[in-house]
């Protein structure tokens, strides 16, 4: 029998470090209709737009709105991320199915927590803060809550992942010898579970500085308020001197969450001052207990008050259609939606790695690099879009390329972080072997790398799934533009139709990326 | 898991003292707005101080900083003639600012016409107060890029031209941007799927629409009249590459919309201050000559209520009032 014939297709496994390189496939057919698309008409509108970017406006009436703005978007930000962190680690607990396996024996409470919390994240903010508006009014605490509350069922799937990803030896130990439940589980998870708290936990807040932005529409005003006007009428020397003062406090603040997840979340390896145990503890204690007056300072001064809860008001009455809603083109609306989705995520997952891979060995490629991703988080993808269609034709194509280009961004960032602190040991060995600069950063370190990578990118699939509401722009019929059309229309039947559509596609999405997630982590 | 290895953090670094600093920085900032606006919150929220404020708002398809100008401005001619405080809330959204108007949390607001007719038909009893010497017949202009090969049309049938080309609306609420401009398609014989890609665009405004006609992403479009005129003398339009093809009959389109209980709670007869505050300005004061001047208004003149039936009758058709 000769080794030819034993070989089946089962056989060719990929290796581990080209699994992230492999969505860039994506840009393929995306390569060969691009020519087609593009009109090019607009590039003195672009040539504008860049000649912008040095020229802000000074206007003393424009950034005394801006300042006052940010003051506002970054506290509303601040609030709705502390109170999603502590009611999705609740959450993430009540979802667990490690808990509930020891409190009960049975996962089952788990299982069913986890589906009814899809119902909150399958909405975008912007739709909570327009409910939020009919329930409770014009108030600052509008604002809040609608980050708070998807922003809080996504942590809680998150932690929950991560505690049912953690080895369970001590766990059943602790039990074995005698342990009650509850200390049990506090004793043998607790610990392991705050780094990734901690370093998911500042993620979030980054994320809900972008969400707070894109809010500027309950009365409070806020950045947001300027860009989106700005945007809306092409007032592009104003729109950079809000993009600036955006660029400054996003970059200050993922500089302040790099340095403290360094500090807290990880064991001192090779340091040379032995740092005493727990120190790492006492400071996020002593951080937590900081933070809570801050809090309460920043809600004061924006008069967010829990008080305004409780001037609730009914929905307004609607009268449903239900026949015509189920006539609307349902396959073809979700088959867009979906071929958007999945086309954006490729795009952005197999982009970041081999961006890096690409210009990592010359000098400058990594600023270039880090200053491209900067612009993808700081441009609100509405923007993208625009910029794009002045050279390219409408469609779903330039639609994914605008959420593509936001979310590469994200991804990109988190990538160049993980591959900076990963071990440098393999690549260089790899480089003293004689492998080349991209060789050895490839098989050396991105191995390491690769399948947290991809389970990240199948989340951040999730959130692409809801981002495409703010590119109806491009024209591209699809259930975010639907979704406009029946906000704008007063469609509650419509509405209500659209959010069980999008919780059924998240549910779905869900399970998909959780069998992925675990056979990329079996491997 | 994911964020354990990929997030997998390494030793402090010099630069977290200075990333400390710039993150307590950072999340002090809302101490330190100015105190007038630390004031605005709590003036939305408190109910008795609603009973004395006057909330304005406006959906804003103005320059921002025509906004910023415009507004503190007619909050104060506002407060001065009416002796009670007034305040400007900025409200981005059409359907949060009929939604706020709903609820009662906004007193006065400047609709368009059919998002004033969304209002007026979700709080019975709203009233209109006043409209600009121009709302009375509003137009829209469709407009075409010179390269696509579209010529200016003789009438209204010739808007078949529009079928299989690359199209865009402004906002979906507009009325001049895509209510009326949807209506005289329709009856033109032109269907939204009609058009190139099986859909239109929502540009989300009209100097979006104009950009995106002159740079040829989408083929046409529409607009109304006041922006398409704004570009033009701004020179921001390129007349080589966009023209106007048609011109639309006029409609009524925007307004001042008030609440039902103004009388209850400012005192009998506020309505109608209010109304003759609008209907007084005159360009001879230098305080509402700027005012009309931002508004793009001569003067404001009385609205009849019963120019909008025909609004909401095309707003029924078309399915954007239920």
């Amino acid at each position: 029998m000769t080794a030819t014939s034993a070989w089946s297709w089962r056989s060719l496994r990929l290796a581990p470090p080209l699994l992230p390189l492999l969505p860039v496939l994506a840009w393929l057919p995306v390569l060969l209709v691009l020519p087609g698309l593009s009109h090019g008409g607009g590039w003195d509108l672009i040539g504008q737009f860049a000649w912008a970017a040095f020229n802000p406006s000074l206007d003393p009436l424009v950034l005394g709105s801006l300042l006052s703005g940010l003051g506002i978007t970054v506290g509303i930000a601040l609030l709705g991320w502390a109170l999603s962190l502590a009611l999705g680690l609740l959450g993430g607990v009540l979802s667990s199915r490690t808990v509930w396996r020891t409190l009960i024996g049975s996962a089952l409470p788990a299982e069913l927590i986890r589906r009814l919390l899809a119902v909150p994240r399958a909405m975008h903010e912007l739709l909570w803060g327009l409910l939020l508006l009919q329930l409770l009014g014009l108030q600052p605490v509008v604002a809040v809550l609608a980050i708070t509350i998807p922003y809080a069922a996504l942590v809680a799937r998150v932690v929950s992942d991560l505690l049912d990803a953690l080895p369970t030896q001590g766990l059943e130990a602790l039990r074995l010898a005698g342990a009650p439940a509850a200390p049990a589980l506090l004793t043998a998870l607790g610990p392991a579970l705050q780094p990734g708290v901690i370093s998911y936990g500042g993620y979030r807040l980054e994320c809900a500085l972008r969400s707070a932005t894109l809010l500027g529409v309950f009365g409070l005003g806020g950045l947001g308020t300027d860009l989106r006007l700005t945007l809306q009428s092409l007032q592009f020397s104003e729109l950079w001197s809000g993009l600036w003062i955006l660029l400054l406090v996003m970059l200050a603040l993922e500089a302040l969450l790099r340095a403290l997840r360094q500090r807290w979340a990880m064991p001192a390896r090779f340091g040379l001052t032995r740092r005493s145990v727990g120190r790492g503890g006492r400071e996020v204690a002593l951080g937590l207990v900081l933070l809570l007056p801050l809090l309460v300072l920043v809600a004061a001064a924006l008069g967010v008050s829990p008080l305004q809860l409780g001037q609730l008001q009914p929905l307004p009455p609607f009268t449903a259609d239900w026949p015509a809603v189920a006539a609307l083109p349902w396959l073809s609306l979700i088959g867009s939606t979906l071929g958007l989705t999945l086309l954006a995520a490729a795009l952005a997952v197999g982009s970041a790695p081999l961006l890096l891979l690409l210009l990592a060995p010359w000098p400058w490629g990594r600023v270039l690099i880090q200053a491209v991703w900067a612009l993808g988080r700081l441009w609100p993808p509405p923007l993208t879009a625009l910029l794009l269609l002045f050279v390219l034709q409408p469609g779903v194509l330039t639609a994914a390329l605008a959420l593509a280009f936001h979310n590469l961004g994200i991804l990109g960032r988190l990538l160049l972080e993980a591959e900076e602190s990963a071990p440098m040991q393999a690549e260089e060995a790899l480089v003293a072997a004689g492998a080349g600069p991209r060789l050895a950063l490839l098989y050396g370190r991105f191995s390491a790398l690769a399948r947290s990578y991809l389970a990240y990118g199948a989340y951040r699939a999730d959130v692409i799934l809801r981002e495409t509401v703010v590119v109806g722009l491009v024209g591209a019929a699809g259930l975010g533009s639907l979704l406009l059309e029946s906000l704008s229309s007063f469609a509650i039947d419509q509405l209500i139709a659209l959010v069980a559509v999008y919780v059924l596609l998240t549910l779905m999405g869900e399970d998909l990326s959780d069998r992925l997630r675990r056979r990329l982590l079996a491997a | 898991m994911f964020s354990l290895p990929l997030l997998r953090p390494r030793l402090p670094r010099p630069g977290f003292r200075l990333a400390l600093l710039a993150g307590l920085a950072l999340a002090l900032t809302p101490a330190a707005l100015p105190p007038q606006l630390q004031q605005v919150a709590p003036q939305l929220a408190g109910a008795q101080a609603q009973q004395k404020l006057l909330r304005i708002s406006a959906i804003p398809d103005q320059k921002p900083e025509t906004l910023n100008r415009l507004y503190p401005l007619v909050a104060s001619e506002l407060s001065r003639s009416l002796g009670v405080p007034v305040k400007y809330v900025p409200v981005t959204d059409y359907t949060a600012a009929v939604s706020a108007f709903r609820r009662g949390d906004l007193d006065l607001v400047w609709f368009g016409a059919l998002t004033g007719v969304q209002a007026r038909l979700q709080k019975p009893g709203a009233k209109v107060i006043a409209q600009r010497d121009i709302d009375a017949s509003f137009q829209s202009f469709f407009i075409a890029n010179t390269a696509s090969g579209i010529k200016p049309i003789a009438n209204q049938k010739g808007l078949s031209v529009l079928k299989g080309k690359r199209f865009t609306f402004g906002s979906e609420s507009s009325t001049s941007g895509r209510l009326m401009p949807q209506y005289f398609l329709g009856q033109a014989g032109v269907r939204l799927s009609d058009f190139a890609g099986g859909a239109p665009g929502f540009s989300s405004s009209h100097d979006a629409t104009i950009a995106l006609v002159q740079s040829g992403a989408y083929q046409a479009g529409v607009v109304n009249e006041e922006v398409w005129q704004s570009n033009l003398s701004s020179g921001k339009t390129d007349p080589k590459k966009v023209i106007v093809i048609w011109r639309t009959p006029g409609y009524a389109n925007y307004h001042w919309l008030a609440q039902p209980n103004l009388d209850q709670r400012f005192g009998k007869g506020f309505t109608t201050r209010l109304q003759s505050t609008f209907l007084n300005l005159r360009a001879s004061n230098p305080k509402q000559a700027q005012i009309l001047d931002l508004f793009g208004a001569k003067r404001f003149i009385p609205a009849p209520v019963s120019q909008y039936d025909s609004i909401e009758k095309v707003g029924r058709e078309i399915g954007k009032i239920r």
